[in-house]
Formats: structure tokens, sequence, C-alpha cells
């Protein structure tokens, strides 16, 4: 049986699952809300936040989350809260901090809100979510850039501060924040959204303690982190032993620099799960970096996936993995570095060791994927009243091929998740832009026995007289999604402007600031995912379907896979017009 | 006479209310994959006089089972030009984030069959570029040439503008016949281009078998001298004609369940309580609505096919919101590796269904959890037909007691204590999470087990009465009798909440209550019956969730006071933003005069007396003798004192130490919970 440090009466199991069931359904009920109380079409339509309890000591109890990016990263905002206000806490206050280098742990734009929960007059929990908000001020629009060179460029630092002292607010630090943003109205709405949050959890967790008593929720969170570290032990045993090593590089860092390799050593052994970054490039000057606590959450992604992808995380889940990073790399960067295009870097960490892996254990892993968030900023103004207005979306992408799957099509990569694409109809209704097109992007790449998913291509239109200004960031423009077993690499991401005239730019990885005339046009392009297996071996018949489909090019199904003549002409003619 | 019949898994059945008030009911085997037999058969069984029927409302499974095992038409997709992957696209989400070998969900149409047109209109319904028939006619023959049944059109920002869906509707109905054709428009105005699209190419992929079906049922009815009144109940709790129903098939999608909701909430008005939360446990899922002052709860944010772990499909019709769990009688009950109990959403089903039915179930289920702990009567399960048998019960939830050291009664106690929690938190969500009080409302319980559960529920959420309605067992087909013909239309039209604007506003709502009107004469009721009802989904400005908002008059000022009002409730606050009006709904509902559930009220004719006592085991008190009662033998407003069992043919009814219950006039169990 189970029983509590403090050696009172053991906990029945039926209970210890109904606290549990109850600790979640907080999570789960906070981010319901904030989801739907935002302004931000960031948070309510691309789920960029995320929502969690943390036990007194700052632990991970339970995790509602809308991107994998903030898997394990609350817990380090609540421990920074913790370290700075120690016993100056009291039931009301609510603390803020989107400090990249600690306890914020991506960028300055996602802002970690903070409440201690008190019970009876004891801390019990911490009530935490950390959601991305359009804009945090700095030297562009949108407030992450491709070429910033410090964090202070990339907008206003919260380093750990009070925003409510039990219940209200500290106006001055509201006024600061509404004299340091773009759009004041909608960032103060999110302050808002993520405190009303953060208030319904505590007085759930208050409801829950008076029901059961304190001390049977303390001996039912116990359980839950042990629980957890069970269950990751297990998956722990079944994975293989050894070590795993490879090696990729991240495109540049924004300023023209050299190609940035990223390193890992990943040793399995019975108990532990250790991934090595040792011979990591140093950190850049422009903002591909990320901090330690975004390199821990990239590596806490993959290891659930690979011990643990079907329960919902908690503390206990991450108790055999080791990670080791020397500081001042790209993955563990230091102040002042910038960071806000972050993900170059921290997707780069759950992808290195997916891709030392990847052969080693099929049943989880697939070839490479498009892998970078593939996010841009489009600065214009609203259609009809003429206000500021920001489009911020990440891009979906083609993933990988299985050692017994086609790569899905078009789907949000790693680091996101619980993502939705903005509709057409919407971005036109809100953002100066007219949609040309959004569709399955058909090149000759991520061919396979089983072939790699597809990229997308999505071409905005500027619409207004003003024009627009685009900032975007779209990582393995250089580096492809990596095929494995004889599969073919697949395609890159990158962005492209189309002038009025019809003049074609050179396809780019990242783009700072780039003006756009009323109708001029932003082509988006995701990658294809890479092949896994000889594309000789694939059937002729799923060759052909694709073919019909037009999901592959005549090109590829003679070059690559060997269709014969007489086979092609066949299909030609089954090929559906009207496109 | 009204007659409703449901088609369920096992079971079609009917029931009737005479000219002279009297209720029938009748049950006969369903008969898949020619369900219309077993309509017919139960017809027979009842005995009816076809030429009293004035109205036959229908619950068909026709679309959901046609969607769930993709035997739909081989159907096609016209769309804009750019656009034709959006189907497969979706939403691009990934709810099942830490699997990397995630499959997405294939689309309905396959890539081959989505044709693009040169055609585009802007959001505010101007058009850019015209349609291009000549397109048009060579996807026609392309769709000719494939053979295909049916066709979607869905246009970019067809809610602003549906002039070219019309057309190329027209033109493809021309240029095809035989083929069903459905244009996003007619099913919805909602904006969103994937959600609309799906709606719509489901519409399209289901249609051929569900006209088919209906017609097929339609004729042999008037064979059978049925003919005046036919109609289906959909999705919304309304109904609809058979005529409508062919066109539109996708609004029958969700009716079985939802007709249930329909009929708690007539029996509860009867009753005179306005604020419900319904109950309706069966064999694999619990399923729970709200309903507040009298008005049930629609969403359009219904998807087929969505768990925790894939995105579904979305149906952006008019749905009774109602959530459902993975929690009913055969749930089953294990421990996980790393030692923790779970319940489902696993079910035995009814086959091999729970150990205790004794036809080859093993694993323990919330069945025989209620069965060990005597709540259920071994040799009275519906109504004897099906004996069941403890000791299998026993043998299966053994494993799980010694895992735990506990004796098997304790562990299924147990069980139950965990599906009793996963209920209570559906329960919030359509409550609480919408920031309604539970205390305000009564629980309506059905469904084979709603009465088992539903004392124990309410008394966790401090509900005060617990209601449930005779024949609890077979309540859908009884609610169905309770159903009005009701059609909603929707459009999206996003304008800033001003006063310069209410003019627009209240030209939409005169353009729609004249649509609303002419659909309604069409469908063969009589204009001056139908009764509309006015909402707009409004929002503060930058907010993308709405709230929906009643409107009683075009008037700005309490238009907005009554949003604010309703965005705290649901959200806790309130701001001094801008407001902005979204979605702009009418509803027409036809005030036929539904079936007064007084008739449903039994004889009664018993003296109040138990018919035995046994042995229940409750959390808190142990062991208990409780007398056992049968329903009809119940004399009204004579109190019971709880721990009690009432028990009838298709359900049972627990009543805990300390609760009190009572049968009013019209037969409904009142159990008090005394919280």
């Amino acid at each position: 049986m189970f029983r509590s440090p403090g050696g009172s009466k053991p906990l029945d199991p039926f209970t210890a699952e109904i606290v549990r069931e109850g600790l979640l359904a907080i999570a789960e009920e906070m981010f319901a809300s904030l989801g739907r109380t935002s302004k931000s079409p960031i948070i309510y339509e691309v789920l960029d936040y995320a929502c969690a309890l943390t036990t007194a000591r700052a632990e991970l109890i339970g995790q509602a989350n809308g991107v994998t990016g903030f898997l394990g990263t609350l817990t380090y905002a609540v421990q920074d809260i913790l370290d700075k206000f120690g016993d100056d806490m009291a039931p009301g206050d609510i603390f803020a901090t989107n400090d990249p280098y600690g306890g914020g742990g991506s960028h300055l734009s996602d802002v970690s809100m903070v409440m201690p929960i008190f019970v009876d007059g004891h801390l019990v929990a911490f009530a935490v979510n950390k959601a991305h908000w359009s804009e945090i001020g700095g030297k562009d629009a949108g407030s992450w850039t491709t070429d910033a060179t410090e964090i202070y460029q990339e907008g206003l630092q919260l380093p750990g501060v009070r925003l409510f002292r039990q219940g209200r607010p500290e106006q001055g630090i509201l006024d600061i924040i509404a004299a340091n943003v773009r759009t004041p109205d909608m960032t103060l709405g999110d302050l808002h959204a993520q405190a009303a949050c953060l208030r319904l959890a505590g007085v759930r967790m208050q409801e829950l303690c008076a029901k059961y008593g304190i001390d049977t929720v303390h001996q039912a969170i116990e359980q839950l982190l042990n629980h957890g570290e069970q269950l990751a032990r297990q998956g722990l045993a079944r994975l293989p032993k050894g070590v795993f090593e490879a090696e990729d590089f991240i495109d540049d860092d924004g300023l023209g620099h050299e190609p940035r390799p990223v390193r890992v050593r990943v040793t399995i052994t019975d108990d532990e799960f250790i991934a090595d970054f040792t011979g990591t490039a140093p950190q850049s000057r422009g903002p591909v970096n990320c901090s330690r606590v975004a390199l821990m959450s990239g590596v806490r992604a993959i290891f659930l996936a690979l011990t643990n992808p079907n329960v919902p995380a908690n503390e206990g889940c991450f108790r055999p993995l080791r990670v080791i990073c020397p500081d001042g790399t790209v993955l563990t960067a230091q102040r002042p570095a910038p960071v806000s295009t972050h993900w170059e870097a921290r997707l780069f960490s759950t992808e290195i060791v997916w891709k030392a892996l990847a052969p080693a254990v099929p049943e989880r892993l697939t070839a490479g994927h498009y892998l970078s968030v593939c996010a841009e900023v489009v600065v214009s103004t609203r259609p009809e009243t003429g206000e500021l207005a920001i489009l911020v979306e990440p891009n979906a992408g083609g993933w990988g091929a299985g050692f017994d799957k086609d790569g899905e099509d078009g789907l949000y990569c790693v680091g996101d998740g619980e993502t939705y694409v903005l509709p057409a109809e919407v971005a036109e209704a809100s953002y100066s832009v007219r949609v040309n097109r959004y569709a399955f992007d058909i090149v000759d790449a991520g061919e396979g026995r089983f072939r790699g998913g597809r990229g997308m291509v999505r071409e905005y239109v500027v619409t207004s007289e003003e024009g627009a200004t685009v900032t975007a960031s779209f990582g393995r423009h250089r580096f492809r999604p990596w095929g494995v077993q004889g599969g073919r690499d697949g395609s890159p991401n990158y962005v492209q402007v189309v002038r009025a005239d019809g003049r074609e730019e050179p396809p780019a990885g990242k783009l700072a600031r780039a003006y756009l005339a009323k109708g001029d046009m932003l082509r988006l392009v995701t990658g294809t995912g890479g092949g896994w297996g000889d594309p000789r071996l694939r059937p002729r018949e799923k060759v052909l379907a694709d073919l019909r489909a037009g999901m592959i090019t005549v090109q590829a199904a003679r070059d690559v896979y060997g269709l014969t003549e007489e086979e092609l002409a066949g299909v030609e003619e089954a090929t559906p017009g009207g496109r | 006479m009204r007659v409703a019949t449901d088609i369920g898994g096992t079971f079609t059945d009917l029931v009737y209310v005479s000219p002279d008030g009297r209720v029938g009911l009748a049950k006969s085997p369903s008969t898949p994959p020619h369900f219309s037999q077993g309509v017919l058969d139960v017809i027979r069984k009842a005995g009816i006089d076809p030429g009293q029927v004035e109205g036959f409302v229908h619950g068909s499974t026709v679309v959901i089972n046609a969607l769930t095992e993709r035997k739909g038409a081989r159907t096609g997709l016209v769309t804009t030009r750019g656009f034709r992957d959006v189907l497969a696209i979706g939403r691009a989400n990934r709810p099942d984030m830490y699997n990397m070998r995630f499959r997405k969900q294939a689309p309905f149409v396959p890539r081959q069959w989505r044709y693009e047109v040169t055609e585009r209109i802007d959001y505010r319904g101007r058009v850019v570029t015209p349609l291009d028939e000549g397109d048009v006619r060579r996807v026609a023959d392309q769709i000719a040439r494939e053979g295909l049944e049916a066709v979607a059109v869905c246009f970019l920002h067809s809610y602003a503008n549906p002039a070219h869906e019309q057309r190329c509707a027209e033109l493809l109905r021309e240029l095809l016949p035989g083929v069903a054709v459905s244009a996003s428009h007619e099913i919805t105005m909602e904006w969103r281009e994937y959600e609309r699209k799906s709606t719509v190419v489901l519409n399209a992929y289901v249609r051929p078998a569900a006209s088919r079906y209906l017609e097929r049922l339609e004729s042999e009815l008037k064979e059978l001298g049925i003919g005046r009144g036919l109609e289906v109940m959909k999705s919304n709790g309304g109904t609809t004609p058979f005529a409508v129903a062919r066109k539109q098939p996708i609004h029958l999608v969700e009716s079985g369940p939802v007709a249930g909701v329909i009929g708690a909430q007539a029996v509860a008005r009867r009753a005179g309580v306005d604020n419900i939360i319904t109950l309706d446990i069966g064999g694999t899922t619990a399923k729970t609505s709200l309903v507040e002052a009298g008005q049930v709860r629609i969403t359009t944010d219904y998807r087929i096919e969505r768990d925790g772990r894939l995105p579904g499909y979305p149906i952006k019709v008019p749905v009774v919101d109602i959530v459902e769990i993975g929690a009913g009688g055969g749930s089953i009950a294990r421990i996980d590796e790393a030692g923790a109990v779970r319940i489902g959403p696993k079910s035995a089903g009814s086959v091999p269904g729970p150990a205790c039915y004794g036809r080859g179930g093993t694993q323990p289920t919330v069945t025989d959890a209620n069965l060990l702990t005597g709540r259920l009567n071994p040799a009275y399960f519906l109504a004897g037909d099906l004996r069941l048998d403890p000791d299998k019960a026993k043998e299966a939830i053994r494993p799980l007691a010694e895992r735990f050291g506990l004796p098997v009664e304790e562990a299924a106690l147990g069980i139950l204590r965990v599906a009793n929690a996963s209920m209570v938190n559906a329960i919030k969500l359509v409550s609480v999470r919408r920031g309604y009080d539970p205390r305000d409302f009564t629980l309506v319980a059905f469904g084979g087990g709603g009465p088992l559960h539903a004392a124990a529920l309410a008394q966790e959420l401090h509900i005060r009465r617990v209601l449930i309605p005779p024949a609890p067992g077979t309540f859908s087909a009884l609610g169905m009798l309770a159903t009005r013909p009701v059609q909603d239309f929707v459009r999206t039209r996003l304008l800033p909440s001003a006063d310069e604007h209410m003019d627009q506003v209240k030209a939409l709502f005169a353009a729609m209550k004249e649509e609303a009107l002419a659909f309604m004469a069409a469908s063969g009721f009589d204009p001056s019956r139908v009764h509309l009802r006015y909402l707009v989904d409004m929002r503060y400005r930058g907010q993308e969730h709405t709230v929906r908002v009643p409107v009683a008059a075009v008037d700005r000022q309490e238009m907005e006071a009554r949003f604010h009002e309703l965005h705290e409730q649901a959200y806790t606050f309130r701001l001094d933003s801008p407001v902005e009006l979204v979605n702009f709904h009418v509803s027409a509902v036809c005030q036929e005069t539904p079936v007064d559930v007084e008739a449903l009220a039994p004889a009664f004719s018993g003296d109040g007396s138990p018919k035995g006592r046994r042995n229940v085991l409750f959390e808190g008190t142990g062991w208990v003798s409780c007398p056992v009662y049968e329903r009809a033998n119940l004399v009204p407003d004579r109190a019971v004192e709880g721990p009690a069992i009432i028990e009838e043919p298709t359900s049972t009814a627990v009543v805990h130490p300390g609760q009190r219950a009572r049968v009013d006039e019209l037969g409904n169990i009142l159990v008090e919970t005394g919280v």
C-alpha cells in the first residue's frame, strides 16, 4: 500500500485515482478558460500557451498544453518566483516572468504568470500559465525578429515581477507594459485572461482540498509523481541500450554567419537516459539561440515521445532523464544573447536526439520532418479600420515516413501540437491580405519505399495601400529533412517574395522587415519530409495511386520509383484536369 | 395519434400516445442493414391503427452509420482554385502531441476527386473574379467520367455571398442529373473554409444513402396507410419533414442522444422544473447536457470521431450540446502498468458484455460492480430476460481486489466511486465550466444506468433533487414524442456593435426571417404557428470565442448589457473593450402541440409496500439492509426513506442513506438528496 511521508493513514487506490483526475481536470479547465478568453489569435487559434499546477516545491503535477514546446518549462518559472520571493508571497499575489535565461525559458514574447495557492494559510501549490503575447515591444512589431543582436532589441523584460498584490493590480507595472507594447489592448487583455485562469485554478484547488483534506491531496500528488516515474522507467526498459550519436546544422544565425553544428551523444542505460550536447556550436550573435530551460524542454519532449507518449506528463516522468551541455552554446545561451527565434535551436535539440535514435527505435520515430516552426510576422493594417494589425502564425509542413507508413502531409512540427492553421477566411477578414493559394507543395523529394509527407505552399497577396512588412524565420532551409535506410531527403523550407509585376526574388530561409507593396505576394513554402527505405521497393500500385492523385510528379515516378513509360501512359489520362 | 420510432443497435422502439391519452410502448429487433423493416415490424407489433396516425417522428442512425462505417457515396468536391487540399490539411493540428508516428484521419474525398474552378469572392462578399462556367462544365465531364454519385460545392467566403456556389450547383445539377449536389451555404453560413467544406462533404457523402433509406421508408409507411406528418429527428433537438432531411441529411447525425435531452426537458417542464442537467447512462458511455430556463444549449462546434488523440471531422450544424464520456455499464476497470486504477473508455459492450452476463466476458465492468454491491437484482435485469451471475462478476473483480488487498465487494465499490468521479467531472464540464452552478439544477436521469448512479452524483455535486422519468430505459423514443419541428438559420457577418450598424442588423434579421418563414411554409407548416427566436454570437473585439446572446429587440445597449452579463457568467470577467457581432441566428419553431407528457403517468394501483429487502454496500455506512420496491407499486407522494432500491423492468434506482424519494402524480421518481 501507499503511505504518505508523514505516516498518516494509507490512501486507498480509488481515492488516489479520483484526486488525480481532479488535479488533471484543474489543468484542463485552466487551459479551456484561457483559450476562450484570450484576445490574440496566436493564443485562441494557434493555442500557443500552456497551463499547469505544480507542488509547493515547483514540481509539475499536471499540465495542459497546446504546444510541445512548453512541456516542462512552466516549473522553471515557478522555481524562479519561489527563489526570488520565498516567503514574501500572499494569497491573491500573481507574478510574471519572461526572462529567457531563467524561468521564462523561451523568448520575451512568452510570458509566464505564477500564482501561489494557499489553503488554510499554507502554501499548497502553484498555478502557472505561459502564453505567447503577440506584442511585447522591442525594435520590430511582433517583437521577434531574425536579425537582433541583443536581448534588449527583442522587447520588454519582466524578470519575475509582482503583477497583483493580494488581488489588486500593481498599476505601475501594468502601465509600464501598456506603454512598451504596440497593442496594449490585446496584450493587457491577455494578461487579465491569464490572471483569471490562475484564480480559477486557485478556487478549484481549494475546493479539492476542502473535500478530501490537504493531507489526502498531498498523498495523491506524491503517488501521481511516483506513478509518472514508474511509467518512464518502464518505457526506458523497452528502449535499446547503448550509445547513439548524431550531428546536424542550424542554417545560419540570421546575420549571414556560417551554419551552426548541433551534436548529441545519447547514452541509454538500464536506469538513465543521458543526452550530452557537448560539441555543439557556441552561442550566435543572431537570435537562433535558446537557453538551457528551452533545451530541457526540447529534450523532455522527445524523451516523453520515446518512453511514455500516452499519459499526462508530470515531474516524475522526467526523473530518469539527464541532460549535459556546457554553458554558452547555441542551446545554452547566456545574457545578453538574442533568443527571439529560439525555436531554430530548441527544435534541433529535440530532433537531433530523434535522428540519433530513429533507426534503432522505428516503432516510435519516423524519418526527419520539416522541423522549423516556419513562422512569419506580417505587419499591416486591419481592413476597414486601418488600425495596426499583426499576423503571426506558424506553418504546417511535411513529416517523415516511418518504417511502415508514408509521412503525414501538412501537419504542425514537433514544437507545436494542438495548433490550428489560420483559416484563409479569417486571415482575409482580419488582415489586409488575400490568400492566393493554400495547397500541398509537390516537389521531387522525400521519395522512399514509404515516402515523406508533403509540405505546404501558402501565398499572401498584400491588399492594403500602405503595403506590409514581413519578418520570417524558416529554418531547415539549407539542411533538408533527413531520410532513413535509403529513403531520400526531403525538401527545404523557404519564403519568397513575388513582386506585383511577376518578378520572383530568390527563396530565403529568413526575412527581416521586408517591405511588400500592394499587389506583392509572399510565398511561404514548407518542406516535404524524409523518405524511409529504397524508393525502388515501393509497390507499383502505390506509386500509381500517388500519380493519379497528383501527389508525385511523372518525373519522380519514372526516374526515382522506376515506372516504365508504358505504366506511365495509362495514368496520365486518368489525371483530373480542371486544375 | 402521434407515434415515435427510434432505431437502436439492438432494438427498434416505438412509443405512441393514442387519442384517448393512452401511452403504448413496443419493441422489436432492429434489422440491419434494412432498418426500415424493423420499423414496420414494430408498428405491426404495437397494433396501432395506421389511419389514426397524424404525426410520425422517426429517429434513425442511418447517417452516423454511413459515416462511421464509411459506407457513403463516391463523392467529389468542387472548390475555389488553389484550395483543393484544404480538406486534407484540415487545421493541421496534432492532438496526440508526443506521438511522433501520428496519423491524420483520411479525408472523405480523395485528392483526385477534389476539383478546382476559377472564381473568387472576398470576405465582404464582393466578387473579385467571376465564376468561370467553362471550368464548371469541364469538371462536370470529369465527375461523369469518374462515375461519382454525389458532389459537394464549397467556395471561399460563400457565407458572405453564395452567388457563385448557387450558380455552380445549378450548373452541376443541370449537367449531372442523378448526381446529388450539395452546396455549403445550403447547410451552413458560418465562416472558416475547412469546417464548412467538411460539413458539406459529409452531407454529400451520406446523401444518397439517407435519401434512399427515407424514400423507401416513406413509401412503405404509405403502403401501410401512414402518410401524414412524417418527420425525422434532428441533432438540434427539433424535427424536420422527410423531404427536407433527404437533402440535408447531415442534420440527423446526432439525433439519437438528443431525443433524450428533449424528452427530459419536456418531462421536467411538466413537473414545474426549468433548469435541468440530464444524465443518460448506457452500455458504453454516459452523456450529459444542461438545459437552462427551458432552453437546450445548441453548439455548432461538433465533430465526429474526435477524441483526445484525433482531431475528428467538423460538422457545423446546430447540435444539442452534449458531453459524452467513456463510462457506461460495460466500461472496463483495470490496473495500468504502473499500478493505478483506470475505468474505460474500453467497454465490454453488449457482446460479450459485462462478466455477470455470462456471455464470455471476463473483465470487470461497472455493471459487475453494481451487482456485487447489491444495487442490481440478478433475477430482475431487463425484466428478468437476462439472469446475472454474481460468481462471474466476483471472478472478474477478484484480481483487482487482490492486488490492493481488499475484499471483492470493497473493490467493486471502489470501481463505482471512480466511475462516479468521472461522471461528476463530465457534469462539471457542462455546468461549472460554463459558469453554471449545479446546485441551481435538477438532475434528470435516464438510460438503463442513469437511475443507478444519479443520486450519488447529485449528492457529490450538491444537487438537491433527482428526477427519474417513467420508463427511463426506453426514454429516447419517448423524448421524440415531445419534439417539435425546428429549423435553424445562421449567418456570419462581422460587425462592430455600434448604433450605426443596427439598421444593418435589422435588415439581416428581416431577410433571415423571410427565409425562415418561406422555408417553414415550403416544408408544409402553417406560418402563423411558426415562432422565431433571434440570437447573436457576440465577443469583445480581438477575441475569437463568442457568447450566444438571445435578442428580444435589436437594441445595441440592451444586447451589449446582456452580452456583458453572459460573458461574465461564462468567463468570470467583463471588459471595457468594444464589442463585435459575429454570427446571427434565427431559430424557427413550429408551435405544434407536442404530446402532453401527463399521458405518460401510469395508473397507480399499488399499495406502496416493499416487495422485499436486500443488503447494499454504501460508501461510509458499509452494508445496509434496504427495502426493495417495485416502481409500479409505489403510491404518489408517499415518502420512501433511503437507503432503498426501486426496481422496474428496464432500470433500477438507488436511494442512498439520508436521502428520500417519492413518486409524483406524473409517475416521476423524485429523490431529495438532503444536501
